[in-house]
């Protein structure tokens, strides 16, 4: 056996056992898409789409990420921890395509629970049912039970947000499209710097500096609740008991909703 | 300190294999040349490529260098169900060190930020993006 090749075989055995020892060394966290970056690793943002791995597990992970395939898809606003590439303004949950925001075959839709206005990277395919209005998506589609029974564990997500400083996007309720049902929050004071005052229609003052303009009847229904107030803008609405969303009649399918324990 | 010296031993033993073998092993050609225009056409600065250790990805070849200071290796493989299957090992191998490993095709990107070149991941992204189109 020629010496080279001795050589190349104890390199083969070395190059094992080190990655072994590397990969014991250091616990693997799997992600895909873009994602904070754990404080102790510097903070900011991880701008890598593709699945890919860290030594640092993701923070509240409960509430901020969704397994895909085994790694950790992150459904937060991304802007709240210094995205600075492209952004879409939503108001209230919404559907997200994990699919189609990855870019893989493996269809799977989850939900994003985040209450208001607030920022993702992606815009959403046209056949999800958000509607762009005053410069923001909002859902006009049917909320599955999936959506409901995950709420428990998903809802919470805006107190990870609360104490965040950061300009969330200047959406005016105003604008919601007819029919549109859902929470209206008032947006915490530093986040709506040099966003002009709403104005009060019709007499709808609502808790403490959230003012809503609600169109005239055929059917509103305003639910107040500390500290969150629902708003229905429009006709044709069943409201849920406690903080439950809409329920329009079921007009279409979706392929596949999650269903969450 | 004994890792050093394996480490050491390793680079020697790939130097030199590399050195005769040239690109006989690896899983160069068309291929890799149209992921490196990729990459520079992304502005990313890519060094030359050599011949690596295919074994380590059960690939039919290899050839590792940096990408604007992160090491990438990219390997062939006989089919596409080859190459992804290669994703899963290829991607638990690089342990705590933040990097990725893609299948397109055929082939499959490793990428891994050994030096903390890229602490926010925007060239990890680059190179992913530029070999995936």
């Amino acid at each position: 056996m020629p010496k080279r090749t001795h050589i190349l075989a104890l390199a083969t055995v070395l190059v094992a056992g080190l990655a072994g020892s590397a990969a014991a060394d250091k616990k693997q966290f799997r992600y895909v898409g873009i994602h904070p970056i754990a404080k102790a690793h510097g903070g900011g943002f991880c701008h890598i789409e593709a699945p890919h791995v860290h030594a640092y597990a993701a923070a509240d992970v409960k509430v901020q990420y969704r397994d895909h395939d085994g790694f950790q898809y992150f459904v937060g606003d991304p802007v709240a921890y210094g995205w600075d590439g492209p952004k879409h303004a939503y108001y209230g949950h919404h559907p997200v395509p994990v699919h189609v925001v990855v870019g893989d075959d493996h269809e799977d839709t989850e939900f994003c629970y985040l209450d208001g206005a607030h920022y993702h990277a992606w815009a959403p395919p046209a056949d999800l049912k958000l509607v762009l209005k005053g410069d923001a998506y909002w859902y006009m589609g049917d909320f599955p039970k999936a959506y409901v029974e995950a709420k428990p564990v998903y809802d919470p997500i805006d107190v990870v947000y609360k104490p965040i400083v950061y300009e969330r996007p200047a959406v005016v309720v105003d604008v919601a499209p007819p029919g549109w049902y859902g929470l209206v929050v008032a947006a915490p004071a530093a986040s709506v710097r040099g966003r002009p005052a709403a104005h009060v229609h019709g007499g709808a003052v609502i808790e403490a500096g959230v003012h809503v303009h609600v169109p005239p009847p055929p059917t509103v229904r305003v639910e107040v609740g500390l500290p969150s107030v629902h708003v229905g803008i429009g006709g044709g609405v069943i409201v849920e008991g406690g903080h439950g969303h809409h329920h329009h009649k079921h007009k279409h399918k979706h392929k596949k909703w999650k269903r969450r324990r | 300190m004994i890792r050093t010296t394996a480490t050491i031993v390793i680079a020697a033993a790939l130097a030199a294999a590399c050195s005769k073998d040239g690109g006989a092993a690896a899983g160069g050609g068309t291929g890799d040349d149209a992921v490196v225009a990729a990459w520079k056409k992304a502005g990313l600065e890519v060094s030359a490529l050599t011949d690596a250790d295919a074994k380590a990805y059960s690939a039919e070849g290899c050839r590792s260098g940096t990408v604007s200071g992160v090491d990438v290796v990219l390997c062939k493989y006989d089919t596409g169900e080859d190459a992804k299957a290669a994703e899963d090992p290829a991607l638990t191998s690089l342990g705590g060190v933040t990097g990725a490993a893609i299948a397109k095709g055929a082939r499959l990107l490793v990428v891994a930020d050994r030096r903390k070149a890229d602490p926010t991941g925007r060239t990890i992204d680059a190179i992913t993006k530029a070999f995936r189109k």
